[in-house]
């Protein structure tokens, strides 16, 4: 799919307290706003962040404003069915958000999952990774999983990079247009720690989309 | 993220703010020299930017001061202090904070703030996403005559903040700028404009009938309030704070805020272009012109607002004095409870103009109806480790699970005791209002009352009703939770931290209050909390049991951070790991304590608890209280340097 820049692009970001959902999100608005776009408007979640609660962030962008305000993003909270990408953290946060998805949305989704202590617990079921799919390819063919968990593991030997490892897998679907790869990482450089492990962390991850978005 | 800072910096041009820094930044703009708040959602970080600056810039601290207050009516009166030496001052507070404030924020706006400044932030919470209840507190800018702007994008933030301390200090009368959830964490561009300094020294000058609104004094001061407000009223078209989105429609939409996003975006999609639509910046006091010729060119309006319905009922009164011929309708499409959305503003819209909302959107809705059940539960619960969190267990222990026992919640993180599957809390009211519901109930029932508190809270409005239940003896266990921390809202570095630096103890207040039977426990010693918790519960009167436990979350980060120094020095530090071994899947771990860093999973066929080294935090709980003694602890370099938890 092609954008004009007048389109008004919806990317939702799911995951959990603790995962870098709201890092990932101001990310992206830094590096818009690096790409030059008119208009970032996005909401997040704070309070309650820490505890192992359910997040949810919304990154809105316009590059070129129109002359009508109507047709401009003037909204920072993405109407339901309207996103075009879903980057999901933890698997089953992609369905308790998935009012704002469509045939129109792509999702990438890490498939490392957190149960929630009820499961633990034994008293509530976490669907399986398949059925989570079977339920998103209801929408969309373009579903596509990583385990970026395992890959931050292996590759850093901590889980802190699998937000930007995610973020890189979902480049290659094209759905977060006119930012480059060099204004995440100009981003990168100027505010986040350990730059040069996230770069990395970045191109793994772009490299991983490669692979398999080509493929499908 | 350790951001770069421009928002706060003398740089110039266009920045990315949340709408909370965004007000900080209109503040620093208008000369800001005194802030006073309590924290709460959607406020809090409102003081933690105000922090940020003064530790960034520490010449700030010639002129800038912060304080976080111990509560909400301390904060108001201490803003009108500041304001009246001359100064400006901010006083920021979540929506039921204005509750708590009213009763001094009533007098104070009867006096006016003159010579100085003072802008109440009141974060509005429709919808309740950060907060025990939903209430539309607009109705306070009536009755208590606040003139109130309501921004919609970060840019508005800070134009309005800024704009409300000029008015403010010009028309001698508190101002408002009421945001909400949605609109103080949204990010978008900001312009910035120059920096100004604020005062550094005011002075108070006597000014006996302006200041004593009593009577002789009252009614005079309530006669030039009105006259203020007329005013102000008058100007509004000057500010040009309100803007009108021209159309031919003879059908139109008043509204405001967030809720204004969601109206344009609804009426792109049902392809509405021609609805005429005013956006009120300011919402109280009305301009009677504006709002007729508004009408005026209408058959029908609509007002869409979330909650209780404010603009309704101003616009109403305007119409029906002027005797306009306007019908309002749509009323039965908006609910007047949660938050709106441009999906539900358009399916409302699309009934009122006949019209079909988007088929994307309608088959959005109906996809996930068809599976949001299989959705397991996500809500938040406390920390691994949490203190809290294993006083509950000793609770539940105590009681034989709640048995002829009542639970007067409170609010703090153990908010959260209600959520399955400890359901360890009975009823929630507001700040304190456990306690102060257990005195009653103790008159009537002979259910065991267990009441919980933390310390914010007890310094917050604990300290009142505490003295009420020894004075009247009541048949209550008082638990207080001595985390050290304003935990729930992110662990501010309020006053309760001076406090504890200068030996604050709540021990000693309650000695001092004459509390009859009081011990100090500990939640990670869950066994005999438990017989402590058991023993309270046999005696009639007022009991107290204090936890000593810092909030976890702290005290894990405190503690890694203790290794982190050691082992920089090249010191050798124990490694301490729980693990678990020969589990018998009984479920005292995951249903009573439930700790979220223990989950259910299968090793070699079969089911098994396992602790996530990665979240654990060493507590020990679950390991004393495995029934089954499957909770193992180890220890690696048994010899080397210990880091215990900080005693509090
Ligand atoms: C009147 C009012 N002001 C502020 C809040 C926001 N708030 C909720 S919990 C809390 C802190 C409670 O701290 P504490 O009692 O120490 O409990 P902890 O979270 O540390 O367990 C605050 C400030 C509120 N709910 N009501
Ligand atoms: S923040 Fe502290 S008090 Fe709150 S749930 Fe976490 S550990 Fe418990
Ligand atoms: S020791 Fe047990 S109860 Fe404490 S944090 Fe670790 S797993 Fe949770």
């Amino acid at each position: 799919m092609k954008f004009k820049e007048t389109d008004i692009i919806n990317v939702v970001i799911a995951g959990t307290a603790g995962q870098g959902v709201i890092s990932l999100k101001r990310l992206i608005e830094f590096a818009a706003q690096k790409a030059g776009v008119d208009i970032i408007l996005g909401a997040e979640q704070h309070g309650l962040a820490q505890r192992e609660g359910a997040i949810i962030s919304h990154t809105r962008y316009q590059k070129k404003a129109t002359d009508d305000p109507k047709k401009n993003l003037n909204s920072s909270l993405i109407c339901y069915g309207d996103a075009d990408l879903y980057i999901c953290i933890e698997p089953v946060e992609s369905l308790r958000r998935g009012i704002f998805a469509s045939n129109k949305t792509t999702f990438v989704l890490n498939e490392r999952t957190i149960p929630p202590i009820l499961i633990t617990a034994d008293l509530d079921q976490y669907p399986s990774l398949e059925k989570i799919k079977e339920i998103l390819k209801g929408y969309t063919e373009e579903v596509y999983t990583m385990n970026a968990t395992e890959l931050s593991l292996k590759e850093f030997n901590r889980n802190q990079q699998v937000n930007i490892i995610m973020l890189g897998f979902a480049i290659p679907t094209g759905k977060i247009p006119f930012i480059d790869i060099k204004h995440y990482e100009e981003v990168i450089k100027e505010w986040l720690r350990d730059p040069d492990d996230n770069i990395r962390a970045l191109h793994l991850g772009i490299e991983k989309g490669n692979k398999i978005i080509k493929k499908n | 993220m350790p951001i770069k800072d421009t928002r706060f910096s003398d740089e110039k041009g266009k920045v990315l703010m949340l709408g909370n820094e965004a007000v900080v930044r209109g503040c620093l703009e208008a000369g800001v020299s005194y802030a006073s708040q309590y924290p709460g959602t959607p406020t809090s970080d409102i003081g933690e930017y105000f922090h940020q600056i003064l530790r960034e810039n520490p010449e700030a601290k010639e002129y800038l001061v912060h304080h976080w207050a111990v509560n909400e009516a301390v904060a108001t009166s201490a803003c009108a202090g500041a304001a009246w030496t001359g100064c400006r001052s901010l006083n920021p507070m979540k929506h039921v904070g204005l509750n708590v404030a009213s009763d001094a924020l009533s007098v104070i706006a009867l006096n006016g703030p003159n010579p100085g400044a003072m802008v109440i932030l009141v974060g509005a919470d429709p919808g309740s996403l950060g907060s025990h209840q939903e209430q539309n507190e607009r109705f306070y800018t009536w009755m208590l005559h606040l003139p109130c702007f309501e921004p919609h994008t970060p840019q508005e933030c800070k134009d309005f903040t800024k704009l409300a301390f000029e008015l403010s200090e010009k028309y001698d009368t508190v101002f408002e700028v009421r945001t909400s959830t949605r609109s103080a964490h949204s990010r978008g561009y900001v312009e910035l404009g120059p920096i100004k300094r604020g005062k550094a020294k005011g002075e108070f000058i006597r000014n006996i009938p302006k200041f004593n609104s009593l009577p002789p004094h009252a009614i005079n001061n309530h006669v030039r309030l009105y006259e203020r407000i007329e005013k102000i009223r008058e100007i509004i078209l000057e500010l040009g704070v309100n803007k009108i989105i021209p159309g031919e429609n003879k059908i139109g939409i008043i509204t405001s805020g967030m809720p204004f996003g969601y109206t344009m975006e609804a009426l792109d999609q049902l392809g509405l272009d021609d609805v005429p639509v005013l956006k009120l910046g300011m919402i109280y006091p009305l301009n009677y012109e504006e709002i007729s010729n508004f009408l005026n060119s209408l058959e029908k309006v609509i007002i869409i607002e979330e909650l209780e319905p404010f603009l309704e009922v101003k616009v109403s009164e305007i119409a029906h004095h002027n005797k306009l011929n306007v019908q309002m309708i749509g009323q039965e499409y908006f609910p007047k409870y949660n938050e709106y959305s441009t999906g539900l503003i358009a399916t409302s819209l699309a009934k009122i103009f006949d019209k079909t909302p988007s088929e994307q959107m309608t088959n959005a809705i109906e996809y996930f109806n068809s599976y949001k059940e299989i959705v397991p539960a996500r809500f938040p619960t406390f920390c691994a480790g949490c203190p809290e969190r294993a006083t509950l267990y000793s609770i539940l222990k105590a009681t034989n699970q709640l048995e002829n026992t009542v639970i007067c919640g409170d609010i703090g993180c153990y908010v959260m005791s209600f959520f399955p599957p400890q359901e360890c809390s009975d009823l929630v009211i507001c700040m304190s209002g456990g306690i102060s519901a257990a005195i009653g109930m103790s008159t009537k029932s002979d259910q065991k009352i267990v009441a919980m508190i933390g310390d914010s809270t007890f310094f917050h409005t604990g300290m009142a009703p505490l003295a009420e239940a020894v004075g009247y003896n009541s048949n209550v266990l008082l638990i207080i939770f001595e985390n050290s921390w304003t935990a729930m809202t992110g662990h501010q570095d309020d006053v309760l931290r001076y406090l504890i630096n200068r030996g604050f103890s709540i021990e000693n207040i309650c000695k001092a209050l004459g509390v009859p039977w009081l011990r100090i426990e500990d939640s990670y010693n869950p066994k005999k909390l438990t017989k402590s918790i058991e023993e309270a519960l046999q005696e009639k009167g007022l009991k107290v049991i204090i936890l000593k436990r810092e909030c976890g979350l702290q005290a894990h980060r405190w503690r890694m951070s203790q290794i982190r120094d050691l082992e920089a020095q090249g010191q050798k530090v124990q490694e301490i790991t729980y693990y678990i071994s020969g589990c018998q899947v009984c479920h005292e771990c995951s249903r009573i304590l439930s700790c979220p860093a223990i989950r259910r999973t299968e090793i070699d066929g079969r089911e098994t608890m396992q602790i996530d080294e990665d979240r654990c935090i060493r507590c020990g709980v679950c390991y004393q209280i495995c029934p089954n003694g499957a909770i193992h602890k180890s220890v690696i370099h048994a010899l080397a340097t210990e880091v215990p938890f900080r005693e509090i």
